[in-house]
């Protein structure tokens, strides 16, 4: 393993470390970076790109020490060095800019004296070198493709830098929207975090923008052919290394620079104007059309040559480490976000079931799922749920992206089923290039439907959305061809009345009573709404009837609060199998999620709905009501308690559930999706 | 222009010489004209400002500042503020020109860090005294010894120039360098030390030494060995172990419990000897002292001082030259024979005659026989 130091503690050189880091795992380096060289501040990006590199330098073994920065060795930098504990024969290199021979041999000096061990040298600043930004860190270089790594087709993926000064100018915004409407182009905006919020503010929200940060400079090679960078010069250390690997994968860079920052140092790159409003004019006349071949020629470059990340590795004698070997076994890994019930995890182990391809499928699963998702003879890697507990509020994706990090291997494919994308997912789709598909079922609140909800979506190349029973209730967030929509994803299986009546005797032996009647409830743990009202009210209106078992089902793991238990006829129950349940019982009382709910309708069970109603949650009462108004289920809100009383009435002394059974039995639904999803998954959008 | 200060000794002849002959008696006697830059801090500064306390009894001195980048925006280091100022000589910075008959430059070193020498150095003889090793031990460049003699050889226009080492170790640098490298200039290495002038008041060795350890310097890293030898030198057995100079080890708070630790000047070098028997002192492995004035101050504080060989080797036997390991059973001999230790700590002193005003004296008037007016 290659441990990584830096000749200073600070924010700049960490950054270098993390592109550096990065860098050479591109390569298939094990890396590491000595922890104590973080600085005392981290952002929440910086933390996600270090997670998969930092550790205790005492926890591994190194092969190689390479010390970063070591033109500026500071006294901090040169106390952790001496803490390093590395075998004597482990080579420690400072690699730097040094401009003179004593700057060579004053970093030499430091880290020799240091750690009591020479280090080898390399400098970065040969006379013969060109400079690609003036104060670098990082020893920028790149792998160079041998052909360009442009996607196919006429139109292009075009990713414009610009800074938030040029964002606030007089047209700057309209200049990007006119290039964003030509449909051969699909563009993105990087800029910092000033100018996404300028754009999200303004009336060219829906722009895709991504924040300096949001993505290291590796990751965002996969959203575009051709990059044009505007301002006045070459915009930082990240910015660089981000149009070093793009020269280096055969994309083409645009210098549309004040100064020609980027044409200067002798790159290869073509000049553009400086202007966003001429952009447009001048990719669809210069560059579209020979975007590949301009793309060929810079990966022939002499200059590029000079920044080769293998001539960088030889140099430092790196050729002897082992690489990591990408598994040659591909493998669809679902991962299901952790919702308050198991329906993301239910759906994702349907679509699962319906595949057929040879592929191994197994989950990434929050714990909630896994025992359900074992049960159906799913392999899970358990991710870890969030908790208030934890210091950062996206601690725990932390961890899992890590997980994922190390479940996942390029030419895998994910499928993810959730409403927010999580960081962990998104920066391992684009870091490992997956094919990605997106589970997305819809009926969002209003407020949840805005571009920084739906920006993620372009790390997908698949967005299966599987539809509401009704129309009304089916929406359009996002276009394109990578949108695919499949009928509502269900589990099904009908229970004929032989095996209702068996269920029935077996419940009515686990219980040790007459049931004549069976009533279930499934209103939800009160982690996403409180039904602890409601399910009082059941209890009490119920335990009046003779010969009445009332279920209250939980998701195992669940907690239930603890006035569930003196019931006579109610008791909780710990169990997946709802859909048996439902089906046997006289009356189902339901809260509206996606899965409960399209459960319901196709088993034709007759429930009283009560939707839950927390902010995060999908519009779980126009789901209820579309059934409603077609006499399919009851709807009680939550405030209703007598109305709950009277529709319990209607439903068990009344005629009511026969009615709804009838008019489950005539209505015509649509066909399911589990198929569909299944095999759009299988051919990989 | 500042007039050079005159010899005291010979003061009153010149006089009466000029007052004789009415002929300048300027040119009679050898100027010496001091180059150097007078902020860098240690035990090189106390060596110079012994020398000027010297040589101006024996020459015309002049001493020349150079403000060099290497010790930009400090200030003058007080032994040699307190030394020019006892001795009234005027400190000239930055002079276009220094004419002399012998014009030494100490520690050129110090021009490592800029690439010009805006300063023309006229003399029959230059020599430049080598305060830090040309190499370090392994073989690396100590820093950039070609670029710096270059300066100053550029910048001369001189019958003579030499490399005066200051130790025998120091000499072996020297003399490993030139032999592998091609100056520009030719330069002739001086067969003898221009050791530092170690003029310490004895102090009388304690007749019950115990295991009270310590060592002193500056807190660069260069000074300090690794971990592993620092717990070899100063364990948790001794009673003591006072570590002057920890200023890296206060920082990052990673020093053992039984460790005394101080920051450079955060104790004087007299209270610090009060509390120790034993100087321990061991460098980074990659890094010697071209010296050791700090074993010199040591002995002459009545203390034992232990090293490594060959930094000992500078001191014929003063200093015990031994491996990290060997510290322990050598402390506990001397604690339990304590004549002996009172002998060997009086008889280092002895030696430390070796590089008394007296003996530098001799050699700096046969450097001075050497030169045309120069006393025979």
């Amino acid at each position: 393993m290659i441990l990584l130091c830096s000749g200073q503690i600070s924010s700049r050189h960490f950054d270098a470390l993390l592109l550096f880091a990065a860098q050479l795992e591109s390569g298939g380096h094990s890396v590491a970076i000595d922890a104590r060289f973080m600085p005392e501040e981290t952002i929440k990006q910086q933390k996600y790109e270090m997670a998969p590199f930092l550790a205790d330098a005492g926890d591994i073994n190194a092969e190689t020490i390479l010390v970063i920065g070591a033109e500026a060795m500071s006294d901090d930098a040169q106390i952790l060095l001496r803490g390093v504990n590395a075998r004597a024969d482990v080579p420690v290199w400072a690699i730097g800019h040094y401009a003179t021979h004593q700057d060579e041999i004053n970093a030499r000096n430091k880290i020799a004296f240091a750690m009591g061990r020479e280090p080898e040298l390399l400098n970065l600043s040969k006379a013969s070198k060109p400079l690609l930004l003036e104060g670098l860190v990082a020893p920028l270089a790149t792998r160079i493709a041998p052909h360009p790594e442009q996607s196919d087709g006429k139109g292009c993926k075009l990713l414009v830098y610009m800074p938030f000064e040029m964002l606030e100018e007089d047209d700057a915004l309209t200049g990007l929207a006119i290039t964003n409407y030509s449909p051969n182009v699909e563009l993105h905006v990087l800029t910092n975090a000033k100018g996404k919020d300028l754009i999200r503010r303004s009336k060219h929200a829906a722009l895709s923008v991504f924040g300096y940060g949001e993505l290291p400079p590796d990751n965002l090679l996969n959203y575009f052919d051709v990059a044009a960078f505007f301002g006045s010069n070459i915009p930082g250390e990240r910015m660089a290394a981000l149009a070093l690997l793009a020269m280096g994968s055969g994309k083409v860079v645009i210098d549309c620079t004040t100064t020609a920052g980027f044409a200067e140092t002798g790159a290869p790159v073509v000049r553009g104007p400086d202007r966003i409003e001429a952009l447009s004019g001048y990719l669809h006349d210069v560059v579209m059309h020979s975007r590949v071949e301009i793309g060929r020629r810079s990966l022939q470059s002499s200059w590029l040559k000079q920044f080769d990340a293998a001539a960088l590795e030889r140099e430092v004698q790196l050729t002897h480490l082992p690489r990591v070997q990408p598994d040659p076994v591909p493998q669809t890994v679902f991962f299901p976000t952790n919702g308050n019930g198991l329906g993301h995890a239910q759906r994702c182990a349907l679509i699962a079931d319906a595949m057929q391809d040879e592929t191994p499928r197994r989950f990434a699963a929050f714990p909630s799922c896994i025992d359900m998702l074992e049960n159906r003879g799913f392999g899970c890697v358990p991710m870890v749920p969030r908790s208030d507990d934890h210091g950062d509020a996206f601690a725990a994706d932390l961890v899992n992206y890590i997980r994922l990090r190390q479940l996942l291997r390029p030419g895998d494919r994910v499928v993810f089923d959730g409403g927010y994308v999580f960081d962990s997912i998104y920066r391992t789709v684009s870091a490992l290039k997956l094919s990605a598909t997106w589970i997305r079922r819809g009926l969002w609140r209003p407020g949840q439907i805005n571009p920084t909800a739906l920006e993620r979506e372009r790390a997908f190349s698949q967005v299966i959305v599987p539809q509401e029973a009704f129309a009304e209730l089916n929406s359009d967030y996002s276009t394109g061809h990578h949108i695919d929509k499949v009928g509502p994803i269900v589990r099904q299986g009908k229970l004929s009345a032989k095996e209702v009546q068996s269920l029935r005797d077996r419940l009515s032996i686990q219980f040790d009573q007459e049931i004549d009647t069976l009533v279930v409830t499934m209103l939800g743990g009160g982690v996403a709404s409180e039904r602890t009202a409601q399910t009082q009210m059941l209890c009490s209106l119920l335990e009046q009837r003779t010969n009445c078992l009332h279920l209250i089902v939980a998701w195992p793991n669940a907690v239930v609060a603890p006035g569930l238990a003196g019931w006579r006829n109610s008791h909780v129950v710990y169990t997946t199998r709802t859909l048996a349940l439902c089906q046997a019982a006289d009356l189902t009382v339901s809260a509206v999620g996606y899965n409960s709910f399209h459960e319901i309708l196709y088993a034709q069970v007759p429930s009283i709905l009560i939707p839950q109603s927390a902010p995060f949650l999908d519009d779980q009462e126009r789901r209820a009501r579309a059934a409603a108004e077609r006499n399919l289920a009851a709807l009680v809100l939550e405030t209703e308690l007598l109305a709950l009383e009277r529709e319990v009435s209607a439903f068990l002394d009344g005629a009511k559930a026969d009615e709804i059974r009838k008019a489950l039995a005539a209505e015509c639904l649509p066909d399911t999706g589990n198929v569909a999803a299944a095999r759009l998954i299988e051919q990989g959008g | 222009m500042l007039r050079p200060a005159r010899p005291r000794r010979v003061l009153s002849l010149i006089l009466s010489f000029t007052e004789t002959t009415g002929i300048p008696p300027v040119s009679m006697y050898p100027t010496v004209a001091y180059v150097l830059d007078p902020r860098f801090r240690g035990g090189t500064s106390s060596a110079v400002a012994a020398e000027l306390d010297l040589v101006s009894g024996l020459a015309r001195v002049e001493v020349h500042a150079l403000s060099t980048a290497m010790f930009s925006g400090r200030s003058v280091a007080p032994q040699l503020g307190d030394a020019l100022a006892r001795l009234t000589l005027p400190l000239i910075w930055d002079a276009r020109e220094i004419a002399a008959d012998i014009v030494i430059f100490h520690n050129p070193s110090c021009l490592k860090f800029q690439d010009t020498l805006a300063t023309r150095i006229v003399a029959n003889k230059l020599i430049v005294v080598t305060h830090e090793n040309f190499l370090r031990p392994g073989g690396a460049e100590g820093f950039d010894v070609a670029k710096c003699l270059e300066l100053i050889g550029d910048s001369s226009t001189v019958l003579q120039r030499a490399i005066a080492p200051i130790s025998p170790w120091n000499r072996q640098t020297v003399d490993s360098w030139v032999s592998t490298q091609s100056p520009k200039h030719d330069w002739a290495v001086q067969p003898w030390d221009w050791f530092n002038i170690c003029s310490f008041e004895m102090q009388a060795p304690t007749p019950h030494p115990a295991d009270r350890r310590g060592r002193h310097s500056r807190p660069g890293f260069e000074k300090f060995p690794q971990q592993d030898v620092m717990d070899l030198c100063f364990p948790e057995a001794a009673e003591q172990n006072v570590i002057l100079g920890a200023d890296s080890y206060l920082r990052d708070g990673s020093a053992p419990a039984h460790w005394t630790l101080y920051p450079f000047g955060g104790l004087s070098v007299s209270q610090y000897f009060e509390q120790i028997d034993f100087c321990v002192y061991y460098t980074a492995p990659t890094w010697r002292e071209s010296f050791g004035r700090v074993l010199a101050e040591a002995i002459a504080a009545g203390k034992i001082a232990i090293s490594d060989p060959q930094t000992a080797q500078t001191f014929d036997g003063a200093v015990i030259g031994a491996a990290p390991s060997e510290v322990n059973d050598i402390v506990r001999r001397y604690i339990s024979d304590p004549v002996r230790y009172q002998r060997d700590v009086v008889s280092g002193q002895g030696k430390l005659g070796k590089f008394s005003s007296t003996a530098f004296e001799a050699t700096f008037n046969t450097l001075l026989g050497q030169m045309p007016g120069g006393p025979r």
